[in-house]
C-alpha cells in the first residue's frame, strides 16, 4: 500500500484550446492539500482525471495505490467526491438522497448525518429545489462526509456560501484531520480558507504546476519590502525579487524567495528599508501569476 | 460484478420516473374505458388515444430518464459512485427499457383482454392490433438508442421527429393493405402471411436498434 | 481548554505566531501551569480550524524556546522552566521598544528625542500613580 493518498506523474491531457502539462502532485495520508489556479488554469481537469473521470493523454495517477482510471471503481469506494457543478435530483428530498447513498457505500455513519443535519441547519424533508444554493451545497456535503471516507476531492466547497456556511463547512472538513489517515484535496477560489486549512498548497496556471509546496514554507518565500530610494540610486536586481515597483523615492520589491540577506543588500546600495511584511496567500496568488504572464510574455 | 450497484441504479431511475409511469398508464386506462363506450366514435377515439399515450410514453422515457440526467447535471454526483462509465451506460439502458416495456405490457395486455372479451367486436381486428402496439415499440427502441447512443437532445429530438412523422404513414399503409383490411370484420383472426411478415418486421427492427445500441454502449469507456 | 483561543484575520502576523502568542499567554497568567497536559497538535488544529501543519510549526518553535516539551507518542505539555513568566514579559516589551522606533522613524521623531518622549512618558504615569495615593489618603 502506496503512503501517499495521491500522486500524479508527469500527467497531461491535450484539449482543442487547452492543455494540461506535466502535472507532477505528491498528497500524503492525512495532510489536506488547497489547489488554487485562476479560472480556466486546469484544477477541475485535474481533479477530473484524478477521479477516474477523465483519462489522461499521457502520465501515471494512483489515489489511494490504486491507478486512475483503470482501478476507479475500487478507489471510489474510498472517495468521497463533490463539485461545485454536481447537482442534486431536484424533486427528491435530502433524506431520499441520504438512503440512496447509505444503500450503496456500507460505511455510513447515521448518527453522524445526523448531526450534520443540525449543524448544517438543513431539515432532511426538504425537497432539493426548495433549497438555496448554500444549502444545496452543505446537502452535497453532508452525503459526503457522512460516508467518513479515506479521501475527500472538492472542487469549490466553499465557493458562493455566506460567512456562517463557509465557517459550518471548514469547520467539518477540518474535523476530518482528526483521524491521521484520511486526507482531503479542495481546489478553491476563496485563497482564505486555503491559506487557513491546507497542510500544502498547489499552484496552477494555464495547465502548469507553478508551485506546489507545504504552506508554511510557501508563506515563509514570500515578502514584501518597502525601500526608501535616495534620487540618484539604482535599485539592483536581486535573485528572489521577482517585481519591483517604484514611485518617485518610494519603492515596494516583491520576493518569493525571500532571505534575510536581501534588507542587507539593498541597505548596501543606500537604500533604506522601511519594513519587510508576510503576504497573504491572495496577495501572493497576484503576484504570482502575473509575475508567470510576464515571463509568458518575455520569452 | 458491482451488480448490487447497477441494481440499486435502476431502482433509482424507477422511483424517479415513479410519477411519469402512472400517468402514462392512467391515461393507457382512461383512453380504453372510453372503448367501452357504444359506438365507432367512441372506439375511435379511445384507441387513438391509446395509441398516442404509447407513442408518448416512447418518446418521454428516453428523454426524462437519459437526456435529463446529463442535461440537469446529475451526471457528476452519479460518476462518483463506485461505477465505470461502462456500468453506468448499462444501467442505464437497463431502466429505460424498463420503464417503458412495463406500462407498454401492461397497457397491450389490458386491451387485448379488453378486445377478446368484447362479445361484439370481431376477432379479425388482432393481428392489426398487434401490428399498431408493436408500432410505438419500435418507435421507443429507435428513440431511446438515440438518447442511449448520442447522449444528446439534439439527436434524441430528431430520433423522435423521424418517428412520429413517420406513424402516420406506416398507419396509412397498414391500412391500406388488403391483406390486412380484407379480414378486419371477420369473426375469427387472420394471421396471414403478410401479417406474420409485418410482425416479423417489427421484431427485426427492435431486435436490430437494441442490438446496435448495446453494441455502442459496451463500447463506452469515459463518462465525460 | 482551547475554546478561547482566537485566531484575528486583522492580525498581520502569520498564524503559526498568533498561536505560539496566546499559548505563551496561558502559560504567563498561569492557566496552564506547569508540566500540564496540552491539546494535542492534530486535536488544536481541529479546535483552531487550521491546518496540521501550522499547528506543528507553532510547538515547534515553543519548543525551541523551552515554554512546551513534545514526546513521540506522549503528546506535549507546558515545560518545567521557572522564570518563564519573566521572559515572556521581556520578549513582549523588546517587541514593544521595536515598534515605537519603527513608528518613530516614520513619524521622523530622531532617537534622542524619542528618548526624552520615553522619560516623559514614565514620569507622566508616576504623577499619576501618586494621585491616586493621594486620593487614597
Amino acid at each position: 500500500m502506496s503512503d501517499l493518498a495521491i500522486e500524479f506523474d508527469g500527467v497531461g491531457k491535450t484539449y482543442p484550446f487547452f492543455t494540461l502539462d506535466h502535472i507532477h502532485l505528491r498528497v500524503p495520508h492525512g495532510q489536506i492539500m488547497g489547489l488554487i489556479g485562476p479560472n480556466g488554469a486546469g484544477k477541475s481537469t485535474t481533479i477530473r482525471i484524478l477521479m477516474g473521470l477523465v483519462q489522461q493523454d499521457c502520465g501515471e495517477v494512483r489515489v489511494l495505490g490504486r491507478r486512475m482510471p483503470a482501478e476507479q471503481i475500487a478507489a471510489k469506494w474510498d472517495i468521497g467526491f463533490a463539485s461545485e457543478d454536481m447537482r442534486l435530483y431536484e424533486g427528491m428530498t435530502i433524506a431520499w438522497h441520504m438512503d440512496f447513498i447509505r444503500s450503496i457505500y456500507p460505511n455510513w455513519d447515521a448518527p453522524y448525518a445526523q448531526l450534520l443535519l443540525k449543524r448544517f441547519g438543513l431539515r432532511a424533508e426538504q425537497k432539493i429545489k426548495g433549497l438555496s444554493h448554500g444549502q444545496r451545497v452543505k446537502a452535497t456535503l453532508l452525503l459526503v462526509l457522512a460516508r467518513r471516507p479515506r479521501l475527500l476531492v472538492l472542487d469549490e466547497p466553499t465557493t458562493g456560501l455566506d460567512p456562517v456556511a463557509r465557517h459550518e463547512v471548514l469547520k467539518e472538513l477540518t474535523a476530518v484531520m482528526t483521524d491521521e489517515g484520511r486526507s482531503i484535496l479542495f481546489s478553491s477560489h476563496n485563497t482564505q480558507d486555503v491559506e487557513q486549512i491546507s497542510d500544502q498548497i498547489t499552484f496552477i496556471d494555464r495547465g502548469r504546476i507553478i508551485d506546489s509546496m507545504d504552506k508554511e514554507g510557501y508563506l515563509d518565500r514570500w515578502r514584501r519590502l518597502r525601500l526608501e530610494v535616495p534620487l540618484g540610486i539604482a535599485l539592483p536586481a536581486l535573485p528572489g525579487i521577482i517585481a519591483i515597483r517604484q514611485d518617485g523615492r518610494l519603492a515596494v520589491a516583491t520576493a518569493n524567495a525571500f532571505a534575510p540577506d536581501m534588507a542587507n543588500a539593498y541597505e548596501s546600495t543606500g537604500a533604506r528599508v522601511r519594513s519587510i511584511e508576510t503576504m497573504t496567500l491572495e496577495e501572493i496568488f497576484v503576484a504570482n501569476v502575473e509575475h508567470s504572464r510576464e515571463q509568458e510574455v518575455g520569452a | 460484478m458491482n451488480s448490487r450497484v447497477i441494481q440499486t441504479l435502476i431502482l433509482k431511475d424507477w422511483r424517479l420516473h415513479r410519477t411519469q409511469i402512472l400517468i402514462s398508464l392512467l391515461a393507457g386506462v382512461v383512453s380504453l374505458a372510453l372503448l367501452q363506450v357504444k359506438g365507432e366514435t367512441a372506439f375511435l377515439v379511445g384507441s387513438v388515444w391509446f395509441f398516442i399515450a404509447l407513442i408518448v410514453l416512447g418518446c418521454m422515457v428516453p428523454v426524462s430518464n437519459v437526456i435529463n440526467e446529463r442535461k440537469k447535471q446529475n451526471l457528476a454526483f452519479l460518476m462518483s459512485l463506485p461505477i465505470s462509465a461502462l456500468q453506468y451506460a448499462i444501467s442505464k439502458m437497463a431502466s429505460t427499457l424498463g420503464l417503458f416495456l412495463m406500462p407498454w405490457g401492461v397497457l397491450v395486455i389490458a386491451a387485448s383482454t379488453f378486445v377478446l372479451s368484447r362479445g361484439d367486436i370481431p376477432k379479425g381486428i388482432v393481428p392489426l392490433m398487434f401490428i399498431l402496439f408493436g408500432l410505438p415499440l419500435v418507435g421507443f427502441c429507435l428513440v431511446a438508442g438515440a438518447a442511449l447512443v448520442s447522449e444528446s437532445e439534439g439527436w434524441t429530438v430528431a430520433a423522435t421527429i423521424v418517428s412520429n412523422s413517420s406513424y402516420g404513414l406506416i398507419w396509412y399503409f397498414i391500412i391500406r393493405n388488403p391483406a390486412i383490411n380484407g379480414d378486419l370484420k371477420s369473426p375469427v383472426a387472420v394471421w396471414s402471411p403478410p401479417v406474420l411478415t409485418i410482425l416479423a418486421e417489427e421484431a427485426a427492427a427492435v431486435a436490430l436498434i437494441l442490438g446496435l445500441t448495446l453494441y455502442v454502449q459496451s463500447r463506452k469507456r469515459e463518462f465525460v | 481548554m482551547s475554546s478561547s483561543f482566537v485566531i484575528s484575520q486583522t492580525d498581520k502576523r502569520p498564524i503559526y505566531l498568533q498561536i505560539m502568542e496566546q499559548i505563551k499567554q496561558r502559560v504567563a497568567v498561569g492557566d496552564w501551569t506547569e508540566g500540564q497536559v496540552i491539546p494535542s497538535i492534530r486535536q488544536l488544529a481541529v479546535d483552531l480550524q487550521v491546518s496540521v501543519i501550522t499547528v506543528k510549526r507553532a510547538y515547534l518553535e515553543l519548543e525551541r524556546e523551552g515554554v512546551i516539551v513534545t514526546q513521540q507518542g506522549k503528546g506535549s505539555r507546558v515545560a518545567s522552566k521557572p522564570g518563564l513568566g519573566m521572559r515572556l514579559q521581556e520578549q513582549e516589551l523588546e517587541k514593544h521598544l521595536e515598534q515605537a522606533v519603527r513608528l518613530a522613524d516614520l513619524l521622523g521623531i530622531r532617537p534622542k528625542d524619542l528618548q526624552a518622549r520615553l522619560r516623559e512618558t514614565g514620569d507622566r504615569r508616576l504623577e499619576n500613580e501618586m494621585d491616586k495615593e493621594g486620593e487614597k489618603v
